[in-house]
């Protein structure tokens, strides 16, 4: 083993001299690997990343909250949007009876959405979403008050004409000052700040309560048919501890059809949507993107794959006597083998590991210029790698073995 | 002891070894002389195994050679140390690691420590200890001589083989690697077979001469007759230098 070890050392030595030698020719020829491992690596990273937002956005959504929609989330190609259009859509009315209809319903609550203007004395934002939720929306949506408090029940039954601030919305419009006890205007009324939520950053769904305000959807249908398509209204209902998606919409589906009466050869006029099959749908985009990458990385790295086995070949001709010699002062084939396999590698990984640096420079770039929390993975690096070592391997293998095989007598080039 | 038997080798139509018959001593520099393409390289390649004889064999110390197998001539190539025409050393070693090689190789239960020792010693013997760091792109052709005689007695082999040991050499580095060889020849009792186009080393180390001409041997003796020899095809070639001539 300890052999083998100082065998390879010597191995790489020849190596590393034949490649400071030829510089300019390996390096050129390395850019197949450098742009194909560049390719799949940085696509990779860009799905990671993707992935991981998403990931985070969908558990703040919360799991195993199913919303009761007009509209689905998913379209199939053959979406017939017409049978949609005439579909009622989910009422305030219908929270209890779906509350009194399920047991795996944790909790339950009506969301209506618009925007407006909001003012605060002289300053004011405009086309701010507006949320009009019921009492139960802290229970089914995860999130966290910074300062103040969430509405109390009296404020969410009585429609008191109360507010809680997204953390954007709060610092434009108040700045340095405590926005709590303060009135904002919206809607032509003065409504009073009793909340603020903490930061959530940017959300891949556009869900984030930064830029938005919410409020007691009972005060909002004072005026507003909160009813109406226009504010594209959803019941959300969470599920309980332990039971899967699949319970909850089941039981759901058929509590929303008892209360509207569907017979039971009608289709349901409602949509029960899912934030994890959200994730399923973004699965396939992810997929296609990955294998964008290894095909375009793929063709780079079979250029840069044949790029290499003719460095070697060259490099096997060049070192024929040397080689010659070798044999005939002992050395084993399969130390020759090991020696240009141990070239090739080299060669293939600093190709690959020059891609990488490029992949870290370009991530570097995105997360310090652009503010995208873009990563290189450990993963990805190894990935990297491994398929750097395994192409060397690969190109290698055959000038490598040609080597190994040579004949001393072809390969010591002797007169005397 | 190395014996020649019937050896025989054509390439195709050409016959170029006709049936060489001799014998190679212990502790004796052994040269083969003879003109340009009367067979010498080829000759030599059959002694080591690098080409295969159609007839014949060699035989070292009484175990014919030319009849083994793999496995049974590596223990006799392993009793074969080479200095390669050019010296052949490897560039991108030093000299203690060139001459350490065959050590790698061929000595799997010597430590580190101990090749390393070796190595010294053998370097120490043909005087260029000093020079163990250098790289061979920064010693003279001289010195690269010494370290490849090293290198091809670091295993400490039985036999020697020299091809053109002093080809591109001055007259007088020439002559000291000459002596040097021959000195170690004596010293660690091995059989030396030399090849060479060089009358100098004839008479400077010649033990025992091999004439080889079309194919043939011609003649065999030792340095001391080949110039009182008779011989038509020895004398054409002994004489064919003028400094040879004035000798006479
Ligand atoms: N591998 C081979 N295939 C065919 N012919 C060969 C081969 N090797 C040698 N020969 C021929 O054998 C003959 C003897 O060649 P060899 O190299 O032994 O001569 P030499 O005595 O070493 O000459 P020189 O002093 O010039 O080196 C030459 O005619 C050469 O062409
Ligand atoms: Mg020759």
């Amino acid at each position: 083993m300890i052999l083998f070890i100082k065998l390879f050392r010597e191995s790489a030595m020849f190596a590393w001299t034949s490649i400071a030698a030829n510089k300019l020719r390996t390096l050129l020829t390395l850019l197949g690997i450098t742009i194909g491992i560049f390719a799949i690596i940085s696509v990779f990273s860009v799905v990671d990343t993707l992935e991981r937002q998403i990931r985070g956005s969908i558990a703040s959504l919360g799991e195993n909250v199913i919303y009761i929609q007009k509209w689905p989330w998913e379209f199939s190609a053959d979406f017939a949007w017409w049978r949609y259009m005439n579909r009622p859509t989910p009422r305030i009315s219908e929270l209890d009876d779906v509350m009194r209809r399920t047991q795996v319903v944790e909790a339950a609550a009506f969301i209506a959405s618009t925007s407006r203007t909001i003012e605060y004395l002289n300053r004011s934002m405009e086309r701010i979403p507006v949320l009009s939720v019921s009492h139960d929306y802290d229970k089914v949506r995860n999130f966290e008050i910074e300062r103040g408090r969430y509405f109390s029940p009296t404020e969410s039954t009585a429609g008191r004409n109360v507010a809680i601030l997204g953390y954007e919305v709060a610092q434009n419009l108040f700045q340095q000052t405590d926005p709590l006890g303060k009135n904002i205007k919206a809607f032509g009324r003065n409504i009073e700040v009793i909340g603020v939520f903490s930061k959530e950053g940017d959300d891949t769904f556009g869900n984030s309560h930064d830029e938005s305000i919410v409020v007691p959807v009972t005060f909002i249908s004072s005026f507003i048919d909160v009813n109406s398509d226009r504010y594209n209204p959803a019941i959300l209902a969470k599920g309980k501890e332990y039971y899967s998606s699949e319970e909850v919409i089941d039981e759901l589906r058929g509590a929303m059809r008892a209360i509207r009466r569907i017979k039971p050869t009608v289709d349901d006029n409602f949509a029960l949507n899912q934030s994890s099959l959200l994730s399923k749908q973004f699965d396939g985009v992810f997929a296609v993107l990955k294998l964008a990458g290894w095909i375009i990385g793929g063709f780079s790295i079979l250029v840069g794959g044949f790029g290499i086995a003719n460095i070697m070949f060259v490099s096997v001709k060049e070192r024929t006597s040397i080689i010659g010699i070798q044999k005939a002062l002992g050395a084993k084939n399969y130390f020759i083998l090991l020696q240009f396999l141990a070239e090739a590698v080299i060669l293939s990984l600093l190709g690959g590991a020059i891609g990488l640096l490029m992949v870290f420079g370009v991530s570097w770039l995105a997360t310090y210029a652009m503010d995208i929390d873009f990563m290189l993975t450990t993963k990805n690096i190894l990935m990297g790698i491994n398929i750097s070592v395994i192409i060397g391997l690969v190109a290698g293998f055959i000038p490598a073995w040609t080597a190994s095989r040579l004949n001393p007598v072809d390969a010591i080039r002797s007169n005397g | 002891m190395i014996q020649v038997k019937e050896l025989k080798k054509n390439f195709g139509d050409l016959e170029v070894l006709k049936g060489i018959n001799t014998t190679f001593e212990r502790g004796k520099t052994n040269l083969i002389i003879g003109q340009s393409g009367s067979g010498k390289t080829v000759f030599m390649k059959c002694l080591v195994g690098l080409l295969e004889p159609d007839q014949g064999g060699v035989h070292y110390d009484n175990l014919n050679f030319t009849r083994m197998k793999g496995l049974e001539r590596n223990i006799i190539r392993q009793k074969m140390g080479m200095l390669f025409q050019g010296s052949a050393l490897f560039d991108s070693l030093n000299v203690e690691e060139n001459v350490m090689f065959p050590l790698e190789m061929f000595n799997k239960d010597m430590s580190r420590k101990e090749k390393l020792e070796r190595a010294h010693f053998c370097l120490d013997r043909v005087n260029i200890l000093d020079a163990n760091h250098l790289f061979p792109a920064e010693i003279s052709g001289g010195m690269k001589k010494r370290v490849a005689i090293a290198r091809a007695i670091a295993n400490s082999p039985d036999y020697l083989f020299c091809d053109e040991p002093n080809s591109g050499l001055d007259p007088t580095t020439a002559i000291v690697i000459d002596q040097l060889i021959s000195e170690i020849t004596k010293e660690f009792q091995m059989t030396t077979v030399i090849n060479t186009h060089d009358m100098n080393s004839v008479m400077e180390i010649g033990d025992h001469v091999v004439f080889l001409y079309k194919g043939n041997l011609c003649w065999e003796g030792s340095s001391e007759e080949i110039l009182t020899t008779g011989n038509k095809q020895v004398e054409d070639f002994v004489y064919a230098s003028e400094l040879m001539r004035k000798l006479k």
